[in-house]
This record gives C-alpha cells, sequence and structure tokens, in this order.
C-alpha cells in the first residue's frame, strides 16, 4: 500500500466576487510511478470537480503544467510525488497573471516579452521558399538547438528574485532567446541593436546573478552561461563605445 | 499610465545602465581586493607587533595611508551608491523578495540577501572604522591593540569582521556569476573553495582580534 499523500493546494478564482484565496487539503493514497499529473487529474475527478489546473502533453514538451511544488517551480507533469514528502503544496506560479487556483496565463507575458526581444531572424534577405534551405556547421546548429529547446513553461521567470521584486525585469528566457539570435549567422542585427534591446537595467545589467533560473530550469538549458556571456558582450560593448567617444580618431 | 516614451527618454541607445553596472564590478573588485590585503596586513600583528609597525611605517612614508585610505573610503561609498541600485527599498518590493526567498528556500537566493542585509552593517559600521583609523593616524600595533581593549570596541570588531568577510567572499562569487567567469561547470567547485576563502579570513580575523586584545600591550 503506497503512502496517505497531503496535498495543500492554492484556491482561488479572481472571477468570482465570493472567492477568497485560502489553501485547501486534499489527500490521496500514492499509487506506482505517480506524478503531480495524475494526482492533480485524480483529486479533480474523485474529490473537487472545480479545481483549475492547466496540461497539455504530459511529456515535459508544452510547458503547461508549471507551479511551485513545495515553493520549487517546476513541471507537475514530470515530477514524480515518489520524490516529495507525504505533504505537499501547490501554488500557482507568480509574476504571471492569475487564470484560477493552480493556472495562470504565461502566454500574454510570452508573448510581450518575444515582441520586447524582437524575437524572429531579422534580415533583409528575401525568403525564397522554393530555394534549399541554407546551410550551416552542424556543431554551431547544435549550439543554437541547445538554447531553442526552452518551452516557455516560466519556471525561470517565478524562481527570479528579480523578476518578483520587478515585473517590468525580462528574465532568463529573453536572455536565453536574444543569446540564440546572436548565434544564428542569419541574424544580421549589430551588437549595438542587441545592446538597445538587453543593455539596460530590464534587461541584463538587472540580472542578480541569483542563478534560481539555472536550478530550477526543467529542460536544463544552459542558462547561467548565456547570462554570463551576454553581460560580459554588452557590458564589453559599451566600454569600447565609451573609448571611442573619449578617444576619437 | 502611458507607456509611450516620453521625450526625455528618446535618447537611443541609453548605456547609462552599462556604465553602471561595470562601474559596481570594478568597485567591488577593488575593495574585495583591499579587504583581503587589509587582512593579511593587519594580520603581521601576529608575527610581533614590530612587522605590522613596520608595515605601517612603510605605508605611512609613502603617504599610501594617506592618499589610499581617503581613495578607499571614496571607493566604499561609491560602491554602495551603485550597488544600493539593486536594493529594494519600497517596502512592497522588500515584501517581495522575501516572501520569494523563504517561498523558494534557494541558497544562492539568501546568500543575495546575506548581501543585501550586511551591506547596510558595513555601510555603518565601516564608515565609523575608517573615521577613527584615519583620523588618527599613524596606525601603529599599541593603538590598534588600545582600541579594541577599550570600550565596546572588541563587539564591534567580532560583528564587522563576519559581515564583511560573508559580503566580500558572496560578492567575490556573485561577480563571477554574473561576469561568467564562473560557469555551470566550474560553479561547485569555486563556490566551496570561495566558502573556505571566507573561513579562512575569519579565523585570521579572530586570531588577530584574539592577539590584539590579550597579547598586545597597549602602552
Amino acid at each position: 500500500m503506497g503512502r496517505s499523500l497531503k496535498f495543500n493546494i492554492f484556491r482561488y478564482n479572481p472571477e468570482d466576487p465570493a472567492s477568497v484565496p485560502h489553501m485547501e487539503t486534499f489527500h490521496l493514497e500514492e499509487t506506482d510511478a505517480m506524478t503531480l499529473f495524475i494526482a492533480l487529474n485524480r483529486i479533480r475527478e474523485e474529490q473537487d470537480p472545480s479545481l483549475q489546473f492547466d496540461f497539455m502533453c504530459r511529456a515535459g514538451i508544452c510547458g503547461s503544467c508549471a507551479m511551485l511544488i513545495n515553493g520549487r517551480p517546476d513541471l507537475a507533469c514530470h515530477t514524480k510525488t515518489k520524490g516529495l514528502p507525504e505533504e505537499i503544496t501547490l501554488l500557482p506560479l507568480p509574476v504571471f497573471k492569475l487564470i484560477g487556483d493552480l493556472s495562470v496565463d504565461t502566454g500574454t507575458w510570452f508573448r510581450a516579452m518575444n515582441e520586447k526581444v524582437q524575437s524572429w531572424v531579422h534580415t533583409d534577405k528575401v525568403f525564397d521558399p522554393q530555394a534549399p534551405e541554407e546551410r550551416m556547421e552542424n556543431q554551431l546548429a547544435e549550439e543554437i538547438y541547445e538554447l531553442e529547446r526552452c518551452v516557455e513553461c516560466g519556471c525561470c521567470v517565478a524562481a527570479c528574485g528579480k523578476a518578483n521584486m520587478r515585473p517590468e525585469f525580462m528574465g532568463a528566457v529573453a536572455f536565453n532567446r536574444i543569446a540564440r539570435f546572436m548565434m544564428d549567422p542569419r541574424d544580421q542585427r549589430t551588437g549595438d541593436q542587441y545592446f538597445e534591446v538587453v543593455g539596460n537595467e530590464e534587461g541584463i545589467f538587472g540580472c542578480l546573478g541569483l542563478l534560481g533560473c539555472e536550478d530550477v530550469c526543467p529542460k536544463d538549458i544552459p542558462l547561467q552561461d548565456q547570462l554570463g556571456l551576454l553581460r560580459r558582450k554588452m557590458g564589453w560593448q559599451s566600454v569600447r563605445h565609451l573609448f571611442s567617444k573619449l578617444l576619437p580618431e | 499610465m502611458s507607456n509611450q516614451p516620453t521625450a526625455t527618454q528618446i535618447v537611443q541607445p541609453v548605456r547609462t545602465d552599462a556604465y553602471l553596472d561595470t562601474l559596481q564590478m570594478f568597485t567591488g573588485v577593488a575593495l574585495i581586493l583591499f579587504m583581503w590585503s587589509h587582512m593579511i596586513l593587519v594580520a603581521s600583528v601576529n608575527l610581533g607587533p614590530g612587522v605590522m609597525n613596520a608595515i605601517a611605517n612603510f605605508l605611512e612614508e609613502t603617504y599610501l595611508a594617506q592618499t589610499g585610505g581617503p581613495l578607499i573610503a571614496l571607493i566604499f561609498l561609491v560602491h554602495f551608491v551603485l550597488a544600493a541600485r539593486k536594493i529594494p527599498f519600497r517596502a512592497k518590493e522588500q515584501k517581495m523578495m522575501w516572501e520569494h526567498s523563504v517561498r523558494f528556500n534557494h541558497l544562492d537566493t539568501w546568500l543575495w540577501n546575506v548581501q543585501a542585509i550586511t551591506a547596510m552593517i558595513i555601510l555603518i559600521m565601516g564608515s565609523v572604522h575608517m573615521w577613527t583609523v584615519l583620523t588618527n593616524l599613524p596606525i601603529s600595533a599599541a593603538k590598534s591593540a588600545a582600541r579594541v581593549q577599550t570600550g565596546w570596541w572588541l563587539l564591534f570588531y567580532i560583528i564587522l569582521l563576519p559581515m564583511i568577510e560573508l559580503h566580500v567572499g558572496i560578492g567575490f562569487y556573485r561577480i563571477g556569476v554574473k561576469w561568467g567567469w564562473i560557469t555551470r561547470s566550474n560553479r561547485k567547485g569555486l563556490k566551496r573553495f570561495e566558502n573556505k576563502l571566507t573561513l579562512v579570513f575569519v579565523t585570521i580575523g579572530l586570531i588577530t582580534l584574539f592577539t590584539l586584545y590579550f597579547i598586545i600591550n597597549p602602552a
């Protein structure tokens, strides 16, 4: 017989004026290979059909099911209850707009972020759908893909002290996006153009280096290395600019 | 509130944040190197008051104490002003950061709180220390011993010592992380090294305080 698990789950429906934010307790018997996805579905099916939470793929690919699991942001679908204590506290991700209970709207935030960092290949080359795709070194393609694996779950943003304090802060996911395009030889943006997007306090110079993002990323994207590299590149860019001002040719 | 830029904001690209952050790093590095050197020089008293006095005389005669002291004080204040940009001063932000730290319970996030709190203590106690020393030059083992053996000064330094070493140690690690010298592959090892270094400096500091309190004759 499995353990008896106690779930403390945040409940609140912002759409209902009578709803008051509170924690609700549910009990469930643990089964083999139980994930939080399975547990939450069982609670909804067997105990409270009004419980709100997001799921799509169940395989850590869509990034919908991110939540605070005992305070730590992670994907519910790939979190096994076996690795958790008997008492499990589930909260919605902070920073993002609350839809209800454990469900948050990450889409609006990510759309705004992608627009802000202009998250697409900037080129003046006209796309020819008939032409073969431009070739790229395999190693470079793999390095770009490594950063491209982000599923936009929002865990890094929720784990970021700065993003919690200051909503205008871009967060590691935005820096990862920029780093990805800076690597891409098809993107024709200059260093100055990248600087304009992230070379400020809302961007890379506002990062406190707390590494919450690095430590929680469910896809294990090397965020720490990208953040350090980006700050150095942008810092160097500004120092070079200062010297060119002070020492004109 | 409008999201449209105001006339004063249409100056592109603005590099101020980059300059300030880079300067924060350089002042931080300068103060870290100074604090380590400072501790080693003061600890020379453990080898005998003559050794410390000889070093102090050298710094005095070469005017390094008279010029370096105020210069360090200036860097100290500039570093405070620059780093304070990152510290939340509004109650709402402080509350959010604290709640986030408690909920997340993540070591590096906690260490940042330690850095911010020690910064405030160092700002006051460090200023008091610098004023006391720099208005009473030249430095000598007897004078330092007299101070440590008088009033509440021993307690003052027993508090200031770990505050400084924690702040310097965490700061050293964080500069490495922020500027990409500490990477995913070497983070664990460097963090352990940094912890040991902090412990070593706290120990040297405590031994030095012991020597100044119990062994050196203030007369």
